[in-house]
């Protein structure tokens, strides 16, 4: 099932290959939009239905002997439920891979942070760049997230990550971006962190590993 | 109600200017500084000031009515309750025009955006006072409303008897008496940051210590607090659409018993377990972030059993299609959709892209205006032949709800699909479909508000002109309808209040008619000379105002007349002299009518209702309730007290700072203070009155001696002067004077007031106003002052010791 509403997809087409974190993402919320559109046509149809069907033709004195359900019903209703968030929860615990930072080899990591208003980033040779996040592309990419002011969240709606900018505390992220290419605009903070916030904007450009090596890549002393 | 549903107006105002902003990318309507206090007090004053409210007005007109009660236990409490929400709605509605803006740091009032290094100025000051006035004021209420239900239900009605309405009430009241003093708290210490300079929430630039960070701190409590709250909100919609839909089915409601346990269980442990997922990009462990995301969907399983519930209550019923009905049909449908998109934000991975986004805010509106404004809608229909005597017109309410139902889906579906537009930011990019979206959004909110038109034409047509509308128009069972003949229940509400309080005690024309001539009528007559009328409430929540506001301007600037200038500072002090007096006369004044016995109860019923404490067994049972909010407020200071600690690496060690001898022997001082206050009540049980002020008189000079000492002690520590200064050598100490003073402070206040009251018991003790049989008074202090103790053995443990 494609995913609808995707204005965050504003790359959509541009990518060739799917990144990890957006397939996963992707196929959690599969799961959770089958089973939520599907409970929520049953409920309203069920509802609607019962309004309907049961409408007053003209009747004004109450109605005796209604049923009336009891313990089955909230079993029927409890085990139901149970199996749908069952299914639900499960997918997300699958779909963990994308909060927990990948330890393998190869990677490469940026440190984020996050001011009012901007970002900078800093990387492994000590050079840092504001607004401007470059990475390798096919690479595991880990970022080291915090901020220096105030509350700011760092998200990438393309890559479907998004994880807190809070001050004395380092959140970690990670993705693995698939096409070379500029991506403007790509980073916005998700969290009001004062007049600046709706300008707190930064490109995302994507390079060739060598490139990356060569620019930012030698290990600071 | 009127004062909520003008907030409402407030509130809807502010969200049609940022409707207008977001309405076409780029838009320069309100700049971004305006923005930000525009969403802000959207946010706080509907939910705070309108919503909450709104219910509680719908409470305390038929809480009483449903279960037989003249009015609630207190009802001079009651008035203050509401003066206090009116005070701080004016104070937070006033902070526009106050240097600084209001608070523009979103009603969630991240630390330390909100602190007062981001938001400078007295503006988000007195925002956040009005805040406190409001906490203050709901936890009276609550104290009040759980009295009234569990003491003054009329004879033979059980608890399991109760309408559902009351019963939501009271699950109700119960989710604010524990979430409120969490959110009191919270505040409390963003206030001592902004007030008086204490660094609880400071941001790196000025305490940098290592392993502190202020945010996850202010997100806990405020989340503790934030996600009950919700519950808050929506239960009195769900309370209106479990009492009235049997009207509109003709069949009684399926199930009442399990929707009772499930919102048992949403009420008590699961709506207090399920806060962390609004953290779940906070950097928490992933165990955490497993633990809240099932929490999260457990939450959704009693929901489910309520909306199930109300669906095969419309099975074989007759169901006649009146406003009410639909707006409770319209409500279940919303609620649906918002639930369902809440599961998907149960999940910390789908988390990655919603948090922050207009799915989220898609997603509480659906919950919290659609579900809870349509259930609401539904209960002010069908209650105002109740309140006014007259039956509103029904072709208009239908075209309402039609109007907006459409405008609520085109006003919030499209914001589902921003699911990676940031919320709260006041212009954005051509990018996408955004622009689309966000003009359709718009068009939305002035169709929904447009609708609002047609109620409120509707709703001022049927108070002067409807059509009457008879008894009990609707047929209903429930005893707010019945007559005095075939039920004990009082059907003219006695306005016990000063003019001007809760609307919903306005005693309509016909109401009045509807009882007719009956013994309970006479027998009502017959009491109704009891006076509770006061205007202390007022004058007291006048003087709190005033107070605060004077505190909030602080220091402030020069104020330029046309031909003096008066210094900085003069005239907010002279505000805070001003409050400070009308206060103490407010409660000396309160005092002294009791002590005259200016009050008088209900003939017959021993005891009356003095304040403060004075009424027997429900005057003892709100001290109770009042307490175990009290636990609450201090156990979440004393948890974020903890939390510091271990987030510390290092804290400066009890004996370098405090004189342990010392303070150990004012312990002993105030733990005997507790023996002298348990042989005053020794005493009075025995009838022996000079034995009892003897003993008052000593717990008096304990108590004393122990706040002496403190206040001594205070002076001395931290070096002094500037105690909450960072310094570059050692910033943690000024960490841990600001967790310390501020704890240590507010049990201090709870030993003074308590001290003020023991001023007061002496004075009435000295005119004999206490005897063997009639001394609730005296036993109520007792337990205070035994709370205050228990209270102090873990503090001082925790503070001197550790």
């Amino acid at each position: 099932m494609g995913r609808f509403g995707a204005s965050f997809l504003m790359y959509s087409g541009v990518l060739a290959a799917t990144p990890p974190t957006v397939a996963t993402w992707t196929r959690v919320y599969d799961v959770y939009l089958t089973l939520g559109v599907g409970t929520a046509v049953v409920v309203i149809s069920a509802l609607l239905y019962a309004v309907v069907r049961y409408r007053s033709r003209g009747q004004k004195e109450p109605v005796q002997g209604a049923k009336q359900h009891g313990w089955k019903a909230v079993l029927a209703i409890v085990l139901v439920m149970g199996v749908i968030l069952a299914i639900a929860g499960s997918q997300t615990f699958a779909g963990f891979t994308n909060i927990e930072i990948p330890n393998s080899p190869g990677t490469v990591t940026v440190s984020v942070t996050g001011f009012r208003w901007g970002w900078n980033f800093t990387y492994p040779d000590g050079q840092y760049v504001i607004g401007d996040l470059t990475v390798p592309v096919n690479t595991i990419v880990i970022l080291n997230i915090t901020s220096s002011d105030v509350y700011h969240t760092f998200g990438i709606a393309m890559l479907d990550v998004k994880e807190d900018a809070i001050p004395g505390k380092v959140n970690q992220l990670w993705f693995n971006m698939t096409e070379m290419g500029n991506y403007t605009d790509a980073i916005r903070c998700y969290q009001l962190c004062g007049v600046g916030h709706a300008f707190m904007i930064a490109n995302l450009t994507v390079v060739s590993q060598s490139q990356w090596n060569a620019t930012f890549g030698a290990q600071k002393g | 109600m009127f004062t909520a549903l003008y907030f409402g107006v407030v509130g809807a105002v502010l969200a049609l200017l940022m409707r207008v902003q977001l309405s076409v990318p780029n838009n320069d309507f309100l700049e971004a500084a305006y923005y930000n206090q525009a969403v802000t007090m959207h946010g706080l004053i509907m939910i705070f000031w309108f919503l909450s409210p709104l219910g509680v007005a719908l409470f305390n007109y038929l809480v009483p009515l449903q279960i037989g009660a003249k009015d609630l236990a207190f009802p001079r409490l009651n008035a203050l309750t509401y003066w206090l929400f009116l005070a701080g709605g004016l104070m937070a509605v006033l902070s526009f025009f106050v240097p600084g803006g209001a608070a523009a740091a979103g009603w969630t009032s991240y630390e330390p955006l909100a602190g007062p290094v981001y938001s400078p100025g007295p503006g988000p000051t007195m925002t956040y006072l009005g805040l406190m006035l409001m906490a203050a004021s709901v936890t009276v209420g609550s104290v009040n409303f759980i009295a009234t239900i569990l003491w003054l239900r009329r004879p033979g009605m059980r608890l399991s008897d109760m309408p559902m309405f009351s019963w939501f009430a009271l699950f109700t009241v119960v989710a604010m008496l524990f979430a409120f003093p969490s959110i009191i708290a919270a505040f409390l210490l963003v206030l001592t940051d902004r007030l008086i300079g204490t660094v609880l929430y400071a941001p790196p630039s000025i305490l940098n210590v290592p392993g502190i960070d202020p945010s996850l701190l202010w997100d806990d409590l405020f989340w503790f607090f934030g996600h009950p709250e919700v519950y808050i909100v929506l239960l009195p919609a769900f309370g209106v659409i479990a009492d009235i839909t049997p009207a509109f089915t003709g069949r009684p409601l399926d199930g009442r018993n399990w929707i009772l346990i499930s919102v048992a269980a949403i009420v008590l442990p699961i709506s207090f377990g399920v806060w962390m997922h609004h953290m779940f990009l906070t950097g928490i462990p992933n165990v955490l972030l497993e633990v809240f995301d099932v929490s999260t969907e457990i939450v959704s399983i009693p929901f489910g059993i309520i909306v199930i519930m109300f669906i095969l209550s419309m099975v074989h019923g007759r169901i006649q299609f009146k406003t009410p009905l639909l707006f409770i049909v319209g409500a279940l449908v919303l609620f649906i959709i918002g639930g369902i998109m809440g599961v998907f934000l149960s999940s910390p991975v789908l988390d990655r892209v919603y948090n922050g986004s207009y799915f989220v805010v898609s997603h509480f509106h659906y919950v919290m205006v659609g579900a809870t404004i349509f259930g609401l809608f539904a209960g002010i229909y069908y209650w105002l032949p109740k309140m006014t005597g007259r039956m509103y017109n029904e072709s208009l309410g239908k075209v309402h709800f039609i109007i907006s139902f459409i405008g609520f889906n085109v006003l919030y579906a499209p914001m589902m699909l921003l699911s990676d537009m940031p919320r709260r930011i006041f212009t954005y990019q051509n990018i996408g479909d955004w622009a689309q979206l966000n003009g359709i959004a718009t068009v939305g909110a002035f169709i929904f508000a447009g609708a609002q038109i047609i109620v409120a034409y509707n709703l001022l047509h049927t108070w002067f002109r409807g059509p009457p509308s008879g008894p009990n128009p609707w047929g209903s069972q429930s005893p707010e309808w019945s007559t005095p003949a075939t039920g004990s229940v009082p059907v003219a509400p006695v306005e016990t209040e000063p003019a001007g309080g809760w609307i919903g005690q306005l005693p309509g024309p016909q109401s009045a008619s509807v009882s007719g001539p009956s013994p309970v009528s006479h027998a009502m007559s017959a009491v109704s000379h009891e006076v509770h009328l006061s205007s202390r409430p007022l004058t007291l929540s006048a003087g709190v105002m005033l107070f605060l506001t004077g505190a909030a301007l602080y220091p402030g600037g020069a104020i330029q007349l046309s031909v003096l200038t008066i210094p900085p500072g003069v005239f907010p002090l002279a505000l805070m002299v001003l409050g400070v007096g009308v206060f103490a006369a407010s409660i000396v004044g309160w005092a002294w009518d009791d002590i005259r016995n200016k009050f008088v109860g209900p003939a017959g019923d021993p005891g009356g209702d003095r304040w403060p404490y004075d009424e027997v067994p429900k005057m003892k049972l709100g001290m109770w309730v009042f307490l175990s909010s009290e636990i609450v407020l201090f156990g979440t200071l004393l948890g974020a007290y903890i939390f510091i600690r271990e987030a510390a690496l290092e804290w400066p060690s009890p004996a370098s700072v405090h004189d342990i001898p010392l303070a150990t022997a004012n312990t002993l001082i105030l733990l005997t203070s507790g023996f002298t206050m348990a042989m005053a009540v020794y005493a009075i049980r025995k009838g022996d009155q000079r034995g009892l002020l003897g003993w008052l008189v000593a717990t008096f000079v304990l108590g004393s001696t122990f706040i002496g000492v403190k206040i001594s002690e205070w002076l001395g520590l931290f070096s002094g002067a500037a105690p909450f200064l960072p310094s570059s050598s050692n910033p943690v100490t000024a960490l841990a004077a600001s967790i310390y003073y501020v704890v240590v402070g507010l049990h201090g206040a709870h030993v003074v007031a308590g001290l003020v009251v023991l001023v007061y018991l002496m004075k009435k003790t000295a005119r004999g106003g206490f005897t063997k049989d009639d001394h609730m008074s005296i036993e109520n202090f007792a337990l205070y002052w035994a709370f205050v103790e228990i209270v102090w053995c873990f503090v001082f443990p925790l503070f001197y010791l550790l």
